[in-house]
């Protein structure tokens, strides 16, 4: 045994509690209950720094009246319990006392169970096995010769199923299990440093580990880093093109493109934590950037980060086009804001665990492929920048002024790289971004991260990426 | 002794019965209510009810942690967590739990926040305060908090604590591109006023109206307390000892060393009546002031037991979560409820003494390039208001602030005599009393 497992979800319970919830007649009742087991073991310089193992049962309920919208959650799982949840929900919903009542799409119900399955199960990995792995990473990056300090580098694992049911007959069991891998490295040379803060994640088992390849990815990053200290130079502030590598592309579309068009944010349920969007409902079918900028969101996508079959409220999940050839086309829908905008839901609502209530989220977001070679991207560039990745970024409230400064970048010189470029900054405007792409390549790329959204913050996990992108004539400094 | 906190010895006596040479269980109940509104109206009211034990066992140097959640199993599984343990590989840097006999004060929270059954009239006294101000479009959140924590260490430590808080947080709206956000933390319910928060919300929005783009290069920054508190999150989160150790900080090395201007101390203190209020950190340790720079000098990082006899010196009863959270990590030290000590100034002397500048209500994104060097940049939101001899002159959107965080507080020269508490989402978090503070000549960038 290495900690604990996930035990089964006591259906009937969830259904003896939506049978109180719908005793009072609601637009929508919804109760889940969800079964979590969570590890994670940390290193330090080599180290065993902290392991931990725990396992979580809890529950919702989530009651809509034409008056307001009541969430209770508890790690307590019981009928009293649920009875509980329900009157506190119930009551909730009846403060709200809404100007406009509250809607929902209709949606069709939907009876199915769906599940990620694992070809090494992470609950068989040993607490050892995992140290070995990240020992080896370890390890291989001392190897280079580089002086990396801090490397602090944490694995952590979940299972987590779950049972969803609501007052319109959705009855859904999944399974999902999810591992990431953390590091952090501070790379010193000539006494400078620079910092890299990695990730990455997938859902499915201990296999997943093995298609990142951490024991060469991570001392080339080392090495690399430490190039760009020793040979990198600043860019020169002025017009360059730009190509972008699929991290960078990946955050822009993330930050740029999927947040904005969040539907909450566009009718302002986030307003005061979050944002709200330069994006708003009547700007379907307007420019927003060039023809080349495409970008697509899709949860279905084996064993990402963030693929999911159905999504909170349970709606199947689906490729949602929302940049498309330049034009603002769809925006992340859940149940209430396709109510309010006229739409059905594209299954856009997630939440962290069962203790949050579910809202508008992103899985993978990324640019469509287009058809040339990285090579030629580049090699078309007479005085250019290639930014590979970046550190520093963010983006404004509205989602329309954005700045990535670069982990590693080069200077491209009459179609061929000439060394690193040190720092080098975008600072740019949300259509200066999507208007500038002339060119995009074919082979797609996904990074994995956590977003945060929701109040209280919820962590989701996501992917973002696409393939190289070129830029030209933007300011770089 | 209570509930919790015989439940707490009960689940720490059963780990030291399998074989834990150290161990702190932390029986935490809680229930948080939250109202949360925008476009003027209530979106959604929730709640979230929690009782679990936050478990450390450690055999040796091999050590485990674990959040139990089934409550009424925690002896039983705590047991199990030891056997695990055994078989963990061990943490040579594991430094132990804190012993003694620890003596904490009481803890009085206010019942009749506990009792409170409408949250939703904090949120509708707001919208009308921030609308009659001028604002036509008021978002926002309300909670209440009540926590209830019994813990036991193999330490010696027996105690228990109680808090209940409330937080709000109004953004306004005058225009599409115009707003003011304020904020009240309240300890008690007396002191949670809706009406004025709203009201200093609207009229932030107001002032705000007809932004123009600002302009890049230098200028004097007045920061409100709200907008601080982004920066002192950073800032204090970097003092923590083991980011220190796995070089996540700019305070590397920098005991004994000047890190900010003369004018700014910076403590941690817990004991103050706030809505962190806490009587010990979560090994136990009786919680304290601690002074982490005096007059521009970095004094101490944040300990525990184990990062205090790594770096050769005393807890600073700074203890984190005995678990991972989203934003920690595990066994990681960290501030509690930061304090920027207040100057002799005022806001409207700050103003009159600045040339050139701008005046910010708050802040978001603050994203580093290195945390070793302190390389970063945020994005001003809500009023950002220009400042030219002595006056406002009208507001400003579309800026960032692109500098270096050490530089920041070595450019304060100005703080106010009044406080605040402040806490916003997990921007201006945790919980702090701030000062409204000056810092010169900041680097001011913007989109091209």
């Amino acid at each position: 045994m290495h900690g604990p497992t996930v035990s089964m979800i006591d259906e009937d319970l969830a259904h003896a509690i939506l049978d109180i919830a719908s005793r009072s007649t609601p637009l929508l009742a919804e109760v889940r209950l969800e079964n979590r087991i969570s590890r994670s073991i940390a290193i330090r310089a080599g180290q065993v720094s902290s392991v931990s193992s725990s396992s979580d049962v809890g529950m919702n309920v989530r009651i809509a009246l034409p008056s307001g919208i009541g969430f209770a959650s508890s790690n307590v799982v019981s009928r009293s319990e649920g009875s509980k949840l329900v009157k506190d929900a119930l009551r909730q919903a009846k403060k709200g006392k809404r100007r406009s009542p509250v809607a929902f799409s209709s949606e069709p119900p939907v009876r199915t169970s769906w599940e990620v399955r694992q070809h090494k199960s992470l609950a068989d990995v040993s607490v050892d096995e995992k140290l070995e792995h990240l020992q080896s990473i370890d390890s291989a990056v001392m190897k280079t010769g580089v002086k990396v300090q801090g490397r602090y580098y944490e694995l952590k694992d979940w299972e987590v199923s779950n049972y969803f049911v609501n007052s319109d007959g959705s009855r859904i069991k999944s399974f999902i299990p999810r591992i990431k891998i953390e590091a952090y490295n501070l790379i010193s040379a000539k006494g400078e440093t620079e910092q890299s803060f990695r990730e990455w994640a997938a859902s499915g088992g201990w296999e997943k580990k093995d298609e990142w390849n951490l024991l060469e990815v991570l001392p080339d990053e080392a090495v690399m880093l430490k190039k760009q200290i020793e040979k990198g130079k600043r860019v020169t502030p002025g017009k360059y093109d730009l190509v972008c590598g699929p991290e960078v592309v990946g955050i822009a579309s993330h930050e740029s493109c999927g947040h904005p068009m969040e539907a909450d944010r566009i009718i302002g349920r986030e307003m005061s934590q979050a944002g709200r969007s330069f994006v708003s409902p009547d700007m379907i079918g307007k420019k927003v950037g060039s023809e080349y900028a495409t970008v697509i969101d899709d949860p279905t996508v084996p064993g990402t980060y963030g693929y999911y079959a159905y999504d909170e409220e349970g709606v199947k999940a689906r490729p949602r086009y929302l940049y498309k050839n330049g034009l603002i086309n769809e925006f992340f829908q859940n149940r209430e804001t396709a109510a309010k905008l006229g739409v059905q839901s594209n299954g856009s609502s997630r939440a962290e665990t069962y203790l949050r209530e579910p809202i508008v989220r992103m899985a993978n977001t990324f640019v469509a492929p287009g058809d040339f070679q990285d090579d030629e991207l580049i090699g078309s560039i007479k005085k250019g920048v290639l930014m590979n990745s970046f550190t520093e970024w963010n983006i404004d409230d509205k989602r329309y002024n954005q700045k990535y400064v670069s982990r590693e970048a080069y200077f491209i010189l009459d179609g061929e790289l000439a060394g690193p470029a040190r720092k080098c900054t975008l600072e740019i405007t949300t259509p200066g971004f999507w208007g500038a792409i002339d060119a995009v390549s074919r082979k797609i790329e996904l990074s994995s991260g956590e977003c945060g959204k929701g109040d209280p913050i919820q962590g989701m996990a996501v992917t973002n990426g696409g393939p190289m992108i070129r830029l030209r004539e933007v300011n770089l400094r | 002794m209570n509930r919790l906190t015989e439940l707490a010895e009960r689940v720490m006596e059963s780990s030291r019965e399998a074989g834990a040479t150290d161990a702190v269980a932390e029986v935490i109940e809680s229930y948080t209510q939250q109202v949360r509104f925008s476009n003027s109206q209530i979106d959604a009211v929730n709640s979230w009810t929690e009782k679990h034990v936050a478990l450390f066992v450690a055999v040796g140097k091999r050590v485990v942690s674990s959040d139990v959640r089934d409550i009424g199993a925690a002896e039983t599984i705590a047991k199990s967590f030891v056997e695990m343990a055994k078989r963990t590989p061990p943490s040579k840097s594991y430094g132990g739990v804190a012993s003694g006999k620890f003596k904490y004060r009481t803890a009085r929270p206010d019942k009749r926040l506990i009792q409170l059954k409408n949250p939703a009239r904090f949120a509708y006294d707001s919208i009308d305060a921030a609308e009659r101000a001028g604002a036509n479009n008021v978002g926002g959140t309300f909670f209440v908090r009540h926590d209830k924590v019994g813990l036991a260490s193999s330490g010696g430590a027996r105690g228990s604590d109680e808090r209940a808080s409330s937080d709000l947080s109004v953004r306004a709206f005058s225009q599409a591109e115009a707003s003011g956000h304020a904020v009240c933390c309240a300890s008690r319910l007396s002191g949670m006023n809706a009406v004025k928060t709203g009201e200093r919300a609207g009229e932030l929005a107001v002032k705000a109206k007809n932004p123009v783009h600002g302009n890049q290069g230098r200028a004097d920054l007045i920061l409100e307390p709200l907008c601080l508190g982004s920066f002192v999150q950073s800032t204090s989160d970097m003092m923590s000892a083991l980011r220190v150790e796995i070089s996540t900080s700019m305070f590397v090395k920098k005991i004994g060393k000047r890190v900010a201007s003369d004018e700014v101390t910076f403590l941690d203190d817990p004991t103050v009546d706030s809505t962190t209020t806490r009587l010990f950190d979560h090994e136990g340790v009786p919680t304290r002031k601690n002074v982490m720079i005096r007059n521009g000098i970095l004094k101490t990082y944040f300990h525990n037991t184990s990062t205090a006899k790594r770096f050769k010196t005393r807890t600073t009863a700074s203890a984190g979560p005995l678990i991972p959270t989203a934003f920690t990590f595990a066994a990681q030290p960290i501030p509690l409820h930061p304090i920027v000590a207040p100057g002799d100034w005022t806001k409207d002397e700050m103003i009159a003494d600045t040339a050139h500048g701008l005046y910010l209500n708050n802040t978001w994104y603050t994203r580093y390039q290195n945390y070793d060097t302190g390389e970063f940049s945020s994005i001003p939101r809500d009023a950002i208001l220009a400042i030219e001899h002595g006056e406002i002159v009208g507001a400003v959107r579309n800026i960032r602030v692109s500098d270096n965080m050490l530089n920041f507080w070595k450019s304060v020269d100005a703080l106010s005599k009044s406080q605040e508490e402040i806490y916003w989402w997990d921007e201006a978090a945790p919980p702090s009393h701030l000062p409204i503070v000056r810092a010169r000549a900041m680097n001011i960038t913007r989109s091209s």
